[in-house]
């Protein structure tokens, strides 16, 4: 029987003596005064925790190369890329975090959005360079969820992102005074589920990383295509709509959010001229479009909604 | 395993560090299938009567009950159909089994105005020596009495008995058999050790906080975070983690916002709230860094009947961001690197307890694998779907391992069949109530329990 065991220190060798082979020794946790239960020690490690979830493997030995986030929910609907397993790519020694991976072909995604996003995602790349603070490694925890407050994730395809946005949205403000390391995830993150590499391969090594993480996310994600949801808002039948409500979405969260109009100009400074003009012209007028349109309109309630049961804490009644 | 791995570095971590820390890769799954879609319920309809449950179970199990029939009496023996049994002739019948119980719980008596009766209260078991025992099949039944242990049986299990009816219309039993371990699957585990880590009943929600640490423990253990750099080396063979149910614990289930006036309960949150939200959070813990097959149980917020649908990814908004997180079937089956995974959250297991005069969690799930069958009680007294077209809870092939969760204790046993299967079973205990969890090894299906504890306010050891 593999017992694991917190001892206090008087009673640690009346516990060895009890194991017939002890198979690790260490430091626990150290304290001022002599604790009466081991709650302390469960509370303040829940804390920590708590405070920095999305890195809670970063200092673990164990590097789990299949612990990918997977992307948002519009990439199931691309085209599988050239299947290419994420489990084989170990990390070959390299330390807790990413090494730099090998380029890889890129997936085919849908062109329009790419170009759109991906334009948008350089200009923001600009952006954020500057503000993103100096922490070398990225953890793996890049996730739409895990963004952080949504002055720049106009792209919040997630609808669980947004959710779980919305909850980090209260906890991310007393975090940012505490947590000075804390590493801004680059909303490029966010975007860059959609941006192709072509771009990406101009940026620093960090995007580049992520770049490739969520595209292994793509690649683990079209193989669990079987799992995404229809539960999503989402028909999955026509390409050439698919697209116009994810644009509608960007538009919605755009307005929805308390953001200031960031997201709105970058959209519209897009620079490169996707092959599908329509869909640009649909983002700037927020207005809905006839067919579409009150479908999108009824969408966008139930998207208030739903946050709105998060914010309100349990009104049950409240139905969208 | 794990121990003798993992000494030669035990005092490691006490000491200055010296270099570079090394870093463990997770051991990589070599072949994942998920073979739980029978369990799946896609479109649900109730509008069937559960009789059918019963006429597929039959069929579906009658081929095989004929043929060890066949080989346990004789080639020569008569196998004949309840109403083409004739009085004094030795013959081999195919049926159902059905046990009448006085004690068991029936709505419809408690509904009933003539009776008046108060609502039984639950018992541990309904077991009562006047039980009496019924051979059914498709048309009619028949009373059984002689070499069959009424006490132990349970309704629902399909069965061949060997006798001769009496002229008082009772079938006198000489024998009876069981359609036994299933057929073999062939072997194909790993060479080297790759563990598989089943935990059960985290049980979170509930009032005391006491688990909390000890799953805090667990986490840390299977991500690496806790233990000497042996230790961590032999946690990164970890390479799934099973959580076979009752991850909220019983008291999140509180029905007082059914009694109480809206008014009182309108701006109260549900208990399961709290804890699906902690919940996350250690599932997300675990997911980035080990694979993780979460099943649900008895008190978590999926539906009641079996087979339980998975949980559904929004209760769990970070955590299934990862892919290394599935949601899973309550029956679940998969084929782990080449070892076939076949359990449940324990709800079948504990039933049996209830209506049988069997108490060791092991013996019971042993004899659900020779009955050849999941649940024998369900419908009967265990909720089911009302299936009809097949009944997915027939055993058709032996799994290498076998496990049930939520059982008082930690058990576990290598069965040989006859055909040359070997089966691991194990009885996963309540983690919240004994700190314990299973370690598998799929090299050698040999099983650890690994236990995780702290110290309280008083000092014993």
């Amino acid at each position: 029987c593999h017992k694991v065991a917190v001892v206090r220190e008087d009673k640690l060798e009346a516990m060895k003596s009890k194991l017939s082979t002890v198979a690790s020794v260490h430091v626990y946790s150290i304290q001022k005064a002599l604790l009466k239960d081991s709650s302390p020690l469960y509370n303040t490690d829940y804390d920590i925790v708590k405070a920095n979830l999305q890195h809670c493997s970063k200092f673990s030995a164990i590097h789990c190369a299949a612990a990918v986030p997977r992307t948002p929910p519009d990439a199931p609907r691309a085209p599988p890329p050239a299947p290419s397993p994420p489990r084989q790519r170990d990390p070959d020694g390299a330390v807790n975090g990413h090494g730099p991976r090998a380029a890889k072909p890129p997936p085919q995604q849908h062109k329009g959005i790419m170009g759109m996003f991906a334009a948008k995602a350089a200009a923001k790349a600009q952006d954020t360079a500057k503000e993103a603070k100096a922490e070398a490694k990225e953890a793996p925890g890049v996730s739409a969820a895990s963004s952080k407050p949504p002055t720049k994730n106009s792209i919040m395809n997630n609808f669980f992102g947004k959710a779980a946005m919305n909850k980090l949205k209260a906890n991310s403000v007393p975090e940012q005074p505490k947590e000075e390391k804390e590493v801004v995830k680059p909303s490029v993150a966010v975007a860059e589920p959609e941006s192709s590499p072509n771009t990406v391969t101009e940026k620093p090594g960090k995007k580049t990383e992520s770049v490739r993480i969520q595209q292994k996310d793509k690649k683990s994600k079209t193989k669990r295509a079987d799992r995404s949801d229809d539960e999503e808002e989402r028909d999955p039948d026509n390409v050439k709509k698919k697209r116009k409500r994810i644009k509608q979405l960007v538009s919605d969260s755009s307005d929805e959010e308390d953001v200031p109009p960031s997201p709105t100009p970058e959209e519209e400074r897009a620079p490169s001229p996707p092959p599908e003009p329509a869909l640009k012209t649909e983002l700037e007028p927020a207005s809905p479009e006839v067919s579409a349109g009150g479908r999108k309109r009824k969408r966008r309630r139930v998207l208030k909604s739903k946050m709105f049961i998060d914010e309100e804490e349990g009104c049950m009644g409240k139905t969208g | 395993m794990f121990s003798e791995q993992a000494a030669p570095t035990a005092q490691g971590l006490l000491a200055p560090p010296a270099g570079e820390p090394p870093t463990f890769p997770r051991v990589a799954v070599g072949g994942y299938s998920d073979c739980s879609q029978p369990f799946q319920l896609g479109e649900r309809s109730f509008s069937r009567q559960y009789a059918h449950i019963y006429a597929v179970r039959l069929a579906g199990m009658r081929p095989r009950l004929e043929r060890r029939a066949r080989g346990r009496w004789g080639d020569d023996i008569a196998l004949r159909r309840l109403s083409e049994l004739q009085e004094g002739e030795k013959c081999c019948v195919v049926g159902t089994l059905f046990k009448a119980m006085q004690l068991q719980p029936s709505i419809l008596q408690e509904i009933s105005e003539e009776h008046n009766l108060v609502p039984q209260p639950p018992l541990p078991k309904y077991i009562q020596p006047c039980d009496e025992l019924m051979l059914e099949d498709e048309l009619q039944r028949i009373k059984l009495e002689g070499a069959i242990d009424v006490q132990r049986l349970v309704t629902g299990t399909i069965v061949a008995v060997l006798g001769c009816e009496q002229d008082d219309g009772r079938f006198l039993v000489e024998d009876h058999c069981f359609a036994d371990v299933p057929p073999p699957l062939p072997w194909s585990g790993p060479s080297s050790d790759r563990f598989v880590l089943l935990a059960s009943g985290l049980g979170l929600g509930s009032v005391s906080g006491e688990a909390l640490l000890s799953t805090q423990l667990l986490v840390d253990v299977v991500t690496g975070q806790l233990g000497a750099e042996g230790e961590q080396s032999c946690a990164a063979h970890i390479t799934r983690v099973i959580l076979a149910g009752n991850l909220l614990s019983q008291n999140t289930q509180s029905r007082d916002t059914i009694n109480k006036a809206k008014y009182l309960t309108k701006k109260t949150q549900a208990a399961s709230v709290e804890a699906v939200k902690m919940l996350d959070e250690i599932l997300l813990q675990l997911c980035t860094s080990v694979p993780v097959d979460v099943m649900p149980g008895e008190f978590d917020p999926t539906n009641y009947t079996l087979p339980q649908q998975p949980l559904h990814r929004c209760m769990l908004p970070l955590a299934s961001a990862y892919a290394t997180l599935r949601l899973v079937t309550n029956p679940y089956q998969a084929s782990l690197d080449g070892v076939r995974f076949l359990g449940t959250s324990g709800q079948n297991i504990s039933d049996i307890f209830k209506y049988s005069s069997m108490d060791d969690y092991l013996e019971i799930l042993e004899w659900t694998l020779l009955a050849g069958h999941i649940s024998p009680t369900a419908p009967d007294t265990l909720g089911c779907y009302p299936f009809y077209k097949s009944d997915p809870f027939i055993l058709t092939e032996c799994p290498h391992v076998y496990f049930c969760g939520n059982a008082p204790r930690f058990q576990s046993k290598l069965l040989q069949g006859k055909e040359g299967q070997r089966v691991l079973l194990v009885t996963v205990p309540d983690f919240s109530a004994t700190q314990t969890a299973c370690l598998v090894n799929l090299r050698d299906l040999s099983c650890q329990p690994i236990t995780f504890s702290s110290f309280g306010a008083d000092s014993e050891d």
